[in-house]
């Protein structure tokens, strides 16, 4: 084996060193040191951001690991796309991580970049089983990661070990342990989402006799256990994105964990969990996604209408952002239910929109509610009056998020729907469009809060460094991405478009376990 | 330097906007300098727009371009013809007094100088741009401000509960401002919505490599494609522009605006909604427009005798001129309806003449607000003794309003109800000019119960005259009404070849028609 068969992983192995690296360095450091959380912090995130750069000079296009791997411009556009999160969660967490678990930092930024790993295989596996390995190496930090700062009564104990995390269980029935209820919930969940998968997927693998994408299908209609195989697929991924009918863990999870923690979860894993649909149900079909696009834009509408109506009543932003983030999704799969490669693109646009809209929005609520105030719309009163930069970016995050011009959400609607009208989907480009002025009603009494309630407090919420610089990275890409989209279109555009052979070809994907093996 | 004339015009009040970010609120005077420069820049490039236009080649002059998404065809691409210079010199003379008009704003008036900056950029936009995306995207940041601008900066009122959605009241605060924010932002972007679907199928139709105006205006669309298109358009842009019955979010939203927001919206984002019909929906599916002239022509004759006669029961003199907004609006869109040049100069016309009158109309009665502190009709009385200024410049707007000759309105109500008795459907003309009538009764009589009769109630003996910079708005706008009134070819030259042009597209496209 040569570094060129590894090429196309190098993105992958690079994060999987620096997650070593801040390990060690974790070590290293001595244990009561007062930089120690800005060192790490730092150090993952100039990491993250080496990694980024390397993958605009690095060509990783290829065949890696004997076809079971393929590197393209969609799994380099998603890969940014997982750097870009991470950093930003990684800047958004360091006060909190300082003030909340002194002592467990490294193992937090050392976890979360494990699951940036599993992130980033997954769009590019092309055989199930590095699939859900993939899949799983992104989901199971996360369940520790949402326990991390449970109320944090003892300093000393220790979290490191992956195994304790199930533990949160007791820590649930404490009095005040929120994050300990949400870790549980995201935990069983996952693991019961995980299950459903797996049992759908044995079902597929034992009717086609291979686990490589290439063999599951034929041209012919598919036999009834394979539908019902591939149905519990998508149940199983469809928990894991969140959408209708499966998404009631994502409000109480996003209520219950940390919310820095909760700006990268509400963004990154669902990004790996679409990537992981497209994998199966588009590419994984051999150029037959006809099959499956009905379910999907089943679900699509389903998560349009009904997380968009279920945000109207909340008055806790997190739970409002939670269902928001429902009918997100339900955009995405509206974009997924074209099943060709503009649609494609029009997702992976909307996914990098979603990332900057969303965990600004879920920063900025941080960085109210970490000063004294609380995550509800009373917390948010008057917030543009006490810091005029946390009401602007705010607003802007919202109405990025509502889809409205000049922010980079209203692209990312409009591609979809232009995408999805193109595909024939006339009826949910409609029902899409409607809803977004639903869903404009929720986010402006967000913005009421900010912007028209009286404040109840004068002083301005205090913002650390890294939090602040990290809102306002998400603000400038939100605005300056909204005014020139041509960039990120070209290379969303050319992310979808290295999909289209496997796609618009009637036969199976070209990948075959013969072309690179030696 | 004339070449970058249009962008310097949308883009001057949003520059400011951006400056303004940068000042500390306390200093309140820079704010308004500031504000004061930017809509300054873009009133002296309209009046620099008018003037270089050159009216004897016609079409479209000053163009501007650049590819924003070259990909899909998305250029950011201006250009300026005869409807356009007359909309956009009407803006530039709007914001310049509701900038003047909003020197009296106290609270956070930083802000609202940003949001009113915005908006004004968004609706330049419009009005100049010739890319269809483009146009939607001014479209829709002329529409969104709005809802902080009233929201915040608004005043609440009592709406007695009636009607069969009487239980609305039960949910929501009817009247308050915040409520006629969200009703007019959620209104609106219902709006949008049809023509966001509306443009994805003109643009699909072209064959998906553009948006441009002219490209997309000379393509054939199959006739079912255009009946059904026009009437998405037509509700969708007619719901800014007031048309029955996708008008009510306009009494409300203008009642609770502050002055120069009502100014604006009165005075400028209406005619977004009406110019969107004619040049988008008309222009674009000439076929679809033919097939449902009758149905528009109709709407609006309902437009302007019912806001009318709601305008007549009013007891609230906002609501009385919102609902005179309604009625006027209707006119415009019987012009459009005609189909013909006399009522398509009309009803460009009158959106220049209604805006105008409109934006007087609201400055004044803000004035009179601040003043007395209520609005309630019943309450006023022999206010032209000790304010003698407004009170003749009421009645100027008023008779502009019920179409007085002299006045601006009357030009433009007489070349549209012409227009409308040499169309298809001369009995449009009768209800309408019934709709003048009313007009004239309820525009007199409320300018005889506020500024006339006997002299003001003890309560009221403190009152006094618009002073300072407050005459400035007033004294703009009504040199408008009368120059354009008295010598209506200054503009017409500018909007009848303009007129021409579009009307033979129109008639060989019905010509060709599939």
């Amino acid at each position: 084996m040569t570094f060129d068969t590894l090429r196309p992983l190098v993105l992958p192995l690079a994060v999987t060193a620096a997650a070593l690296v801040v390990l060690l360095a974790d070590l290293a450091l001595p244990p009561n040191s007062a930089r120690r959380g800005k060192v790490l912090g730092g150090l993952t995130v100039a990491l993250l951001s080496g990694v980024l750069v390397a993958s605009f000079v690095v060509d990783t296009s290829g065949l890696a690991a004997h076809g079971a791997y393929v590197g393209n411009a969609w799994t380099t556009f998603f890969a940014r796309l997982f750097l870009v999160a991470g950093a930003l969660g990684v800047l958004g967490a360091m006060e909190h991580l300082e003030a909340h678990a002194p002592r467990r930092q490294g193992e937090y930024y050392t976890l979360l970049l494990f699951s940036i790993v599993g992130m980033m295989i997954v769009p590019g596996a092309r055989d199930l089983l590095l699939l859900v390995v993939a899949f799983e190496l992104m989901g199971i930090p996360l369940y520790i990661l949402a326990a991390y700062a449970k109320t944090d009564a003892a300093k000393t104990r220790k979290v490191s070990d992956p195994a304790r995390a199930f533990d949160a269980a007791e820590a649930a029935k404490a009095p005040h342990a929120p994050a300990a209820e949400a870790a549980i919930k995201l935990y069983l969940v996952g693991a019961t989402s995980t299950a459903i998968t797996l049992f759908g997927l044995s079902l597929v693998v034992g009717m086609a006799g291979t686990t490589r994408l290439a063999g599951l299908f034929g041209a012919e209609t598919p036999a009834p256990i394979t539908v019902v195989g591939m149905m519990l697929v998508l149940a199983g991924l469809s928990f894991k994105i969140g959408v209708v009918p499966f998404h009631m863990w994502v409000p109480d999870t996003y209520e219950g964990a940390p919310t820095p923690f909760v700006a990268f979860l509400s963004v990154a894993p669902k990004a790996g969990g679409i990537a992981a649909l497209v994998v199966v149900f588009l590419l994984g079909t051999g150029g037959h996604p006809g099959h499956w696009t009905l379910a999907i834009a089943v679900l699509a509408a389903a998560s349009m209408t009904i997380g968009n109506l279920l945000a109207l009543p909340q008055t806790d932003v997190r739970r409002l952002l939670g269902f928001s983030g429902v009918a997100q999704m339900g955009y995405v799969l509206l974009a997924i239910a074209t099943g060709n490669a503009e649609g494609l693109s029009t997702a992976a646009f909307y996914l990098a929109a979603y990332v900057f809209s969303n965990m600004g929005a879920f920063l900025v609520l941080h960085a109210v509610a970490a000063d004294g105030g609380t995550h509800d719309l009373a917390g948010l009163a008057g917030l543009s009056r006490r810091s005029p930069f946390l009401g602007l970016s705010l607003l802007a995050f919202l109405l990025s998020l509502a889809g409205i011009p000049f922010m980079i959400g209203f692209w990312a609607k409009l591609f979809i729907f232009l995408a999805a009208y193109r595909a024939g989907l006339v009826g949910l480009v409609v029902l899409g469009s409607v809803l977004a002025v639903v869903g404009l009603f929720y986010y402006l009494q967000v913005a009421r809060a900010a912007y028209m309630v009286e404040p109840t407090q004068a002083a301005a919420p205090r913002v650390g460094g890294a939090l602040r610089a990290a809102i306002l990275l998400c603000l400038l890409a939100a605005a300056g991405l909204g005014l020139w989209p041509a960039p990120l279109h070209e290379s969303a555009s050319e992310a979808g478009a290295s999909l289209s052979n496997s796609l618009s070809t009637g036969t199976p994907a070209p990948v075959s376990p013969g072309d690179d093996s030696q | 330097m004339i070449a970058a004339l249009l962008p310097v015009i949308v883009a001057a009040p949003a520059v400011a906007a951006l400056i303004l970010l940068a000042i500390p609120s306390r200093y309140a005077i820079a704010t308004r300098v500031v504000s004061m420069a930017g809509a300054t820049v873009s009133f002296a490039g309209s009046v620099l727009a008018a003037v270089h236009y050159d009216r004897h080649v016609g079409g479209l002059q000053m163009p501007f371009d650049l590819p924003l998404i070259p990909s899909l065809g998305v250029h950011l691409s201006l250009a300026i013809d005869g409807w356009g210079v007359s909309l956009v010199l009407l803006t530039g003379v709007i914001i310049f007094a509701a900038v003047l008009a909003s020197f009296t704003v106290q609270r956070r008036d930083k802000e609202f100088f940003i949001y009113l900056l915005v908006l004004v950029s968004g609706v330049f936009g419009v009005f100049v741009c010739q890319d269809l995306l483009i146009f939607f995207l001014f479209y829709e940041i002329a529409v969104l401000p709005m809802y902080l601008l009233i929201g915040i900066w608004g005043s609440s009122n009592v709406v007695p509960e009636a009607g069969p959605f009487r239980f609305v009241w039960k949910i929501f605060d009817v009247g308050g401002r915040e409520y006629a924010a969200m009703k007019l932002t959620v209104m609106l972007l219902l709006g949008s919505a049809a023509i966001l679907v509306s443009i994805f199928v003109l643009y699909q139709g072209a064959g998906a490599t553009t948006f441009n105006l002219g490209v997309l205006g000379a393509v054939p669309y199959a006739r079912t494609t255009q009946i059904i298109v026009f009437p998405l358009l037509w509700m969708g842009f007619g719901s800014l522009g007031g048309v029955f019955p996708f008008h009510t979010w306009s009494p409300d939203g203008h009642a609770a605006a502050p002055t120069a927001v009502s100014m604006l919206h009165a005075g400028v984002l209406m005619k977004l909604g009406a110019f969107g019909v004619i040049r988008i929906g008309m222009m674009l599916l000439p076929v679809g427009a033919a097939y449902w002239a009758p149905t528009v022509g109709a709407v609006a004759v309902v437009n302007i005798l019912y806001g009318a006669m709601c305008a007549m029961s009013q007891k609230d003199l906002k609501y009385i001129v919102a609902y005179s907004s309604v009625s006027h609006m209707g006119v415009v869109m019987l012009g459009a309806a005609t189909l013909n040049a006399t009522g398509w100069n009309g009803a460009i016309f009158q959106m220049f003449a209604h805006g105008v009158m409109t934006a007087l109309l609201f400055s004044l009665v803000g004035l009179v607000y601040e003043r007395a502190h209520t609005r309630i009709i019943a309450k006023m009385g022999g206010f032209g003794t000790i304010m003698p200024g407004v009170a003749t410049f009421f009645t100027l707007a008023m008779l502009s309003s019920l179409g007085l000759p002299g006045t601006a309105g009357f030009a433009a109500e007489l070349m549209v109800f012409l227009g409308a008795w040499h169309g298809s459907h001369a009995w449009w003309t009768i209800p309408a000019i019934l709709g003048a009538f009313v007009t004239a009764i309820y525009v007199l009589r409320a300018s005889r119960a506020i500024f006339w009769g006997p002299g003001p109630s003890e309560h009221f003996h403190d009152l006094y005259d618009a002073r300072g910079v407050e005459w400035a708005a007033p004294i703009v706008l009504a040199v408008a009404i009368v120059v354009f009134g008295v010598w209506p070819r200054l503009l017409l030259d500018l909007i009848d070849p303009a007129t021409i042009e579009y009307l033979r597209d129109f008639a060989s496209a019905i010509v060709r028609q599939p």
